[in-house]
């Protein structure tokens, strides 16, 4: 039986409340970290398993790999995808749109655990406005990863690309 | 015989925004109408002076500590009981058309139900209530955010999406932007129609609901205009109600640089940390916006457009009551009027709220209208009063026995009355961890004809600092008491009471899940 949602958050636990600069939140899941890994690993997926997210679609161009992530308020968010290694089952991206961010980091890390897997979601972000934000859909995020992975169970706002695009099959 | 509640909140609007409580420049008859044929409350304190943790205070007649909402952007427990639920329970109609605000507005990835209702249009969880209310309208500040009003401009005036200040920039942080004529901040000259702006839709909303009841139901709706908080943008075609440039600068206002920052320093360290540009507790002021840039035209500026916003609302609600009154609702019909919190507007030379607990954020308007078949005498109550006392209040009118875990008590209704209340004091908090680094902690006691607010020791505090002031001698609050050797005693006792209202802090306090 794996650990319960042992997410947590905070550089600084033992201040007041949750003081904290940069998001950090871990689960353990029930699973492999092959097979968590192989999720993870293919960041034209997260929306499966990311709630709110409706849909996130790669490019390739000339200045690397990038990914927009429709949002189930409306809104998109534009990533570039800065490394995928799968040696260290290590995701890392950054926010580059529509808002302005002097920094940030994404980075998504799979260990083995006697239970199963580790998943530590992680984010540095300057400036500070959306740590709150991100901190809670990370949260939410996790659990979604916990569901596709053990239960199968995609996210609530996941629109599978065909009928998000409605295109036809083809021959 | 049936009963029916309008509870209607302004948000972020000060005690002299209207004419029964000396205000001299808004025009506001209606509420000043109620006032004269109900009770007026001339000491009205909030629990805390942002709104989220305020407006959860008003739902469940909690106190902080209790209900767990300690700062913006901490939604209210899915579970938190409600007096909204209490009445639904008890086969009130119930409905809530405006700002809510119990759950984040920033929420990209709609975690929360409140916006996911307010993108998709609908006024409740699945047929189900929520937190009590069986339709919910929202509106915010402005033409956008995930709100129904937001969604009915984009479906029928896209035209004027834009016309409305922006409250982020494009970090998402608050917009520091300054517009008008004198660069106040979060000042916009707005292009919209008088029409469609978000006071008179508010009011639309409640009045078709209304339009929709039974003559004989017993209803309890909770009528919620997002103005006069900033950004001040009114439509254009109303800026002629009050020229800025024939105002007076408020009494609060040191025009005198030296003055001004002399009064500032007698105060706690944050004050003038924030005043320089020095520190950022919260996300409720723009964190970019340096206080001591504040010009006095700046001030007259803000104050016409908050004088403008704040008839347009009274007008609004004027049109809600008649129709009220021709539905034959009249003689049974509670009207209470308040807001959320207040605003500097000036005062001191700042301009939007914070960890400052006096007058101008803590002295709300506060009008209780009781249905005139109750026969209850106008009336001015002196003592102070919380707006924890609002839901015991509405469980009265509506007969219900004021349940435990509320921690108010009916509003009393005559001075003699209120005299003999248990807990002539009210309290006041703020706690404030912000990402960049801050950390703030107010308590407060009003009591007596004293405000006492004791620091405990954060990032500018040691947590020996506070502020005292005699409402009566200082009603600007220049002088603090804290430290006068002669007050000390005045001041101990109040701390003591200060400790007995208190509730334990939770041992586990939610989450913040957003800014706003």
């Amino acid at each position: 039986m794996a650990r319960e949602h042992t997410a947590v958050c905070s550089t600084d636990r033992d201040r007041f409340y949750d003081r904290y600069v940069d998001v950090r939140r871990e689960l353990v899941i029930a699973a492999s970290a092959d097979e968590v890994w192989s999720v993870v690993a293919a960041p034209e997926r997260q929306a499966e398993w990311f709630p709110g997210m409706v849909s996130s679609v790669l490019e390739e161009t000339g200045e690397g790999t990038f990914r927009t992530i429709q949002t189930a308020s409306g809104g998109f968010i534009r990533e570039e995808v800065l490394g995928v290694d799968h040696g260290a089952r290590r995701f890392e991206y950054r926010i580059v749109g529509p808002f302005r961010m002097e920094h940030h980091l994404g980075r998504i890390t799979v260990v083995p655990d006697p239970c199963g897997s580790l998943v530590i979601y992680e984010q540095e972000l300057e400036p500070k406005a959306l740590t709150y934000v991100l901190d809670g859909a990370v949260a939410d995020a996790l659990d979604g990863l916990r569901d596709l992975v053990v239960n199968g169970r995609t996210s609530r706002s996941w629109i599978e690309p065909m009928t998000a695009t409605g295109r036809e099959e083809g021959p | 015989m049936a009963s029916r509640i309008l509870f209607v909140t302004t948000d972020q609007q000060r005690f002299d925004a209207l004419g029964c409580n000396g205000g001299r420049v808004a025009a506001t008859p209606v509420v000043d109408g109620l006032a004269a044929s109900g009770v007026r409350y001339e000491r009205a304190h909030p629990q805390n002076v942002v709104c989220m943790p305020s407006r959860a205070t008003m739902l469940t007649g909690q106190h902080i500590r209790n209900h767990g909402v300690w700062m913006n952007g901490v939604p209210l427990p899915a579970d938190a009981p409600t007096v909204a639920g209490l009445l639904n329970d008890a086969g009130w109609r119930t409905g809530l058309f405006g700002k809510a605000h119990f759950e984040p507005f920033l929420d990209p990835f709609l975690r929360f139900p409140q916006n996911r209702m307010g993108v998709t249009g609908a006024t409740n969880e699945e047929g189900r209530p929520h937190r009590g209310f069986e339709c919910m309208e929202f509106a915010g500040h402005g033409s956008g955010g995930l709100v129904h009003y937001g969604g009915w401009m984009r479906e029928h005036y896209p035209e004027h999406m834009a016309s409305f200040y922006p409250p982020l920039d494009g970090t998402l942080d608050v917009n520091a932007d300054g517009g008008g004529d004198t660069g106040a901040p979060q000042v916009l000259r707005n292009s919209v129609p008088r029409g469609i702006y978000h006071t008179d839709w508010v009011a639309d909303r409640a009045i078709a609901w209304l339009e929709g009841l039974s003559d004989d139901d017993d209803w309890f709706c909770w009528l919620s205009f997002p103005d006069p908080h900033h950004p001040w943008d009114p439509p254009d075609s109303e800026l002629h109600r009050v020229p800025w440039r024939d105002l007076n600068l408020p009494d609060g206002y040191p025009s005198d640089r030296a003055e001004r920052e002399a009064a500032l320093d007698t105060k706690g360290a944050h004050w003038r940390r924030w005043y320089d540009g020095d520190l950022v507790t919260n996300f409720e002021a723009p964190a970019r916006w340096v206080p001591a840039t504040l010009t006095a035209d700046q001030v007259r500026e803000v104050d016409a457009m908050a004088h403008i916003e704040n008839e347009l609302i009274d007008e609004a609600l004027g049109r809600l009551l008649f129709t009220v009154s021709n539905r034959g609702w009249h003689d049974d019909l509670h009207v209470i009027f308040t807001t959320d919190h207040g605003e500097f507007q000036g005062d001191h030379g700042l301009l939007f709220k914070g960890p400052f607990h006096v007058d101008s954020l803590m002295r709300l308007p506060l009008v209780w209208r009781p249905a005139p078949s109750a026969g209850v005498a106008p009336s001015v109550v002196a003592d102070p009063v919380g707006l924890v006392d609002l839901a015991p209040t509405f469980c009265l009118i509506a007969g219900i026995e004021v349940p435990d875990w509320m921690d108010g008590a009916p509003l009393p209704v005559t001075p003699e009355e209120s005299a003999s209340r248990q807990r002539p004091a009210v309290l006041t908090e703020w706690d404030s961890v912000h990402p960049g680094g801050s950390e703030v902690h107010l308590q407060t006691v009003t009591l007596d004809g004293m405000v006492c607010t004791r620091y405990e020791a954060g990032t500018c505090h040691e947590g020996v600092e506070g502020e005292m002031w005699d409402l009566a001698d200082d009603p600007l609050q220049r002088t603090n008491l804290w430290d006068d050797p002669g007050r000390r005693t005045l001041r101990d006792d109040l701390v003591a009471e200060l400790d007995a209202l208190l509730p334990e802090r939770p041992a586990h306090p939610l989450r913040t899940e957003a800014p706003v």
